[in-house]
């Protein structure tokens, strides 16, 4: 053997070692993909798991593989490989957990968003999503569960899970797929909407609407008389009707609790849950503080008659104070009812010119900030770095609205029903947590976020799988 | 019935001319702007009026009389008068 060809071996074995080397780390790599990542469906929630000792965020992924999709029943496995082989793709995986998912994999590094639009419309897809990317903040957690709803519109609430979709920053959201992981809601919190009615009769609501319980008398006031308060109250007319004619009530109730996992448009931060509409502001969506007293008052009794009401969410406001309107949201919080409110859209600083209720001194009050999908506070968002407690995404929020329709809105009134979720949550968790414990327990569990810094109280976005841990 | 913007400017054009207490022929459209309000309200409550507060897409409408600029705001829902003398009114 002469000396070239000695050269050429060393040269050769160097090369097998190196492609050896590789391909042993593309192994690990993807056995340490499968065991962090699996998704759930909702009827198969693992309690074992907990979130308590992880911080997730999540991306979407253009690693292998790129999107999720669930195609038709009757679609059978091989028609699967040839449709995907046909256009130059593989299936990566099937879920056993996730009947009829597969994981598919892209050999032309197609983007996930592009893909996804792409087997939307063949006619043997029921649905696909982009593969979220979970990231582990450490290393030392446990299998992760985080729950993916399949509602149809899941995909557009950045608010929910953030995954840089239309620009946005990846993570900036409420952690509420981990949250779910721990629970969706319970049907046994009554959260009450403040508002211009709700539409109950909303595809995506009605099996969340509080009803009267059947052996509940109807609703007696001195002055007002007996009301047959079967779906709620309108304090307008003093009525048994709190169908919404605007659609902003409507619209929180969704963010609240839109059906989750119902294959009908978005998924609520609680999937399940109770929704007492009131209404107190017309079709142009104002009204007075008599009826928004009437309203709360209405609530507080139905709350001393048996009903779990225990959050009352209010997207409304104004500068001018009254002193009758702060006596009856503290005499909520004797009643161990949260208050959750709106810190206004006039961008001014709160702790200079303040906005009722969200301003007023009682310990139930809550006084939400909006964000947008990049972590920054909403160009309209009052403020208050005494004030103003703690922050929610309140920008492009997509929810529910009349006649079965869906709209993006903006505005604090927005992010109002994300805290008022997140609370109906931890109440489904924890459901004899005190009115103090509940404030104490939401404003304690957010994410830092630069841009509230000497903005809020907490100078956070409120975090659900943190507002969550035990 | 939503209001549209034609409707509006002159819902507009006839609440100043009876506030002011001249002919409406004497009101001067200066400008009929597209513009995002803070609140349901539209920037513009009453007194002891509770809004929404979402950002409401509607129109600003610029008005002159005597000598005088005046601002209405309206939506598909509403018109209103914005600080007419210090204060705001719902049409």
């Amino acid at each position: 053997m002469n000396r070239n060809n000695i050269f050429i071996h060393i040269a050769l074995a160097l090369v097998l070692i190196l492609v050896a080397a590789f391909a042993g780390q593309l192994s690990r790599w993807r056995k340490q993909w499968k065991s962090q990542m699996r998704i759930v469906p909702a009827e198969e929630k693992k309690k074992a798991m907990t979130v308590e000792d992880i911080s997730l965020s999540e991306t979407q992924s253009f690693g292998a593989p790129e999107i999720l999709v669930k195609f038709k029943t009757g679609i059978s496995q091989d028609a699967i490989d040839r449709l995907t082989a046909q256009r130059h793709d593989r299936v990566e995986d099937r879920f056993e957990n996730a009947e009829g998912w597969d994981a598919i994999d892209d050999l032309d590094n197609t983007d996930a968003a592009t893909l996804v639009k792409e087997y939307q419309q063949l006619p043997e897809v029921e649905y696909a999503e982009p593969n979220y990317e979970i990231n582990l903040d450490e290393a030392t957690a446990g299998p992760l569960v985080p729950i993916l709803p399949h509602d149809p519109q899941f995909n557009d609430q950045w608010a929910l899970a953030n995954s840089g979709q239309r620009g946005g920053k990846k993570g900036a959201d409420i952690s509420a797929t981990t949250a779910w992981a721990k629970t969706t809601g319970s049907d046994e919190v009554v959260v009450a909407v403040l508002d211009t009615g709700v539409d109950y009769n909303h595809e995506d609501l009605t099996e969340n609407m509080w009803r009267r319980p059947e052996k509940m008398e109807p609703y007696h006031d001195k002055e007002l008389g007996t009301i047959d308060d079967e779906f709620g109250f309108n304090a307008i007319d003093t009525s048994a009707d709190p169908m919404d004619d605007n659609g902003h009530g409507t619209h929180c109730a969704g963010i609240i609790g839109a059906e989750g996992e119902n294959d009908l448009g978005i998924a609520g931060v609680n999937w399940k849950v109770q929704i007492m509409p009131l209404k107190f502001m017309n079709a142009s969506g104002s009204g007075s503080t008599k009826d928004a007293i009437e309203a709360i008052n209405y609530v507080i009794e139905r709350k001393k008659a048996g009903v779990n009401v225990r959050i009352i969410s209010a997207s409304w406001g104004s500068t001018q104070k009254s002193r009758a309107l702060g006596d009856v949201i503290r005499k909520a919080y004797e009643n161990d009812i949260l208050f959750v409110a709106a810190a206004g859209n006039s961008t001014v600083d709160n702790d200079r010119t303040p906005h009722y209720p969200s301003s007023y001194d009682s310990p139930n009050v809550i006084s939400v900030a909006a964000l947008d999908r990049n972590d920054a506070l909403a160009s309209f968002s009052n403020w208050g770095a005494k004030s103003v407690a703690i922050a929610a995404p309140g920008v492009d929020i997509l929810s529910t609205w009349l006649d079965n329709q869906y709209e993006e809105k903006s505005g604090t009134s927005m992010a109002t029903p994300v805290v008022s979720g997140v609370a109906a949550l931890v109440l489904a968790e924890h459901p004899n947590m005190s009115v103090n414990e509940l404030k104490k327990k939401l404003l304690t569990s957010v994410d830092p976020v630069a841009a509230l810094k000497g903005k809020t109280v907490t100078a956070g976005r409120i975090n659900a799988s943190k507002a969550l841990a035990d | 019935m939503a209001i549209s913007k034609d409707i509006a400017v002159e819902n507009a054009r006839n609440d100043l001319a009876s506030r002011l207490k001249i002919n409406a022929s004497d009101v001067t459209e200066k400008s009929v702007e597209d513009a995002d309000f803070p609140d349901m309200a539209l920037g513009a409550a009453e007194d002891d009026e509770m809004s929404g507060q979402m950002i409401t897409r509607g129109w600003r409408i610029k008005l002159e009389a005597q000598g005088q600029a005046f601002e209405y705001r309206a939506d598909k829902n509403q018109v209103r008068a914005y600080k007419f003398k210090g204060k705001n009114y719902r049409i």
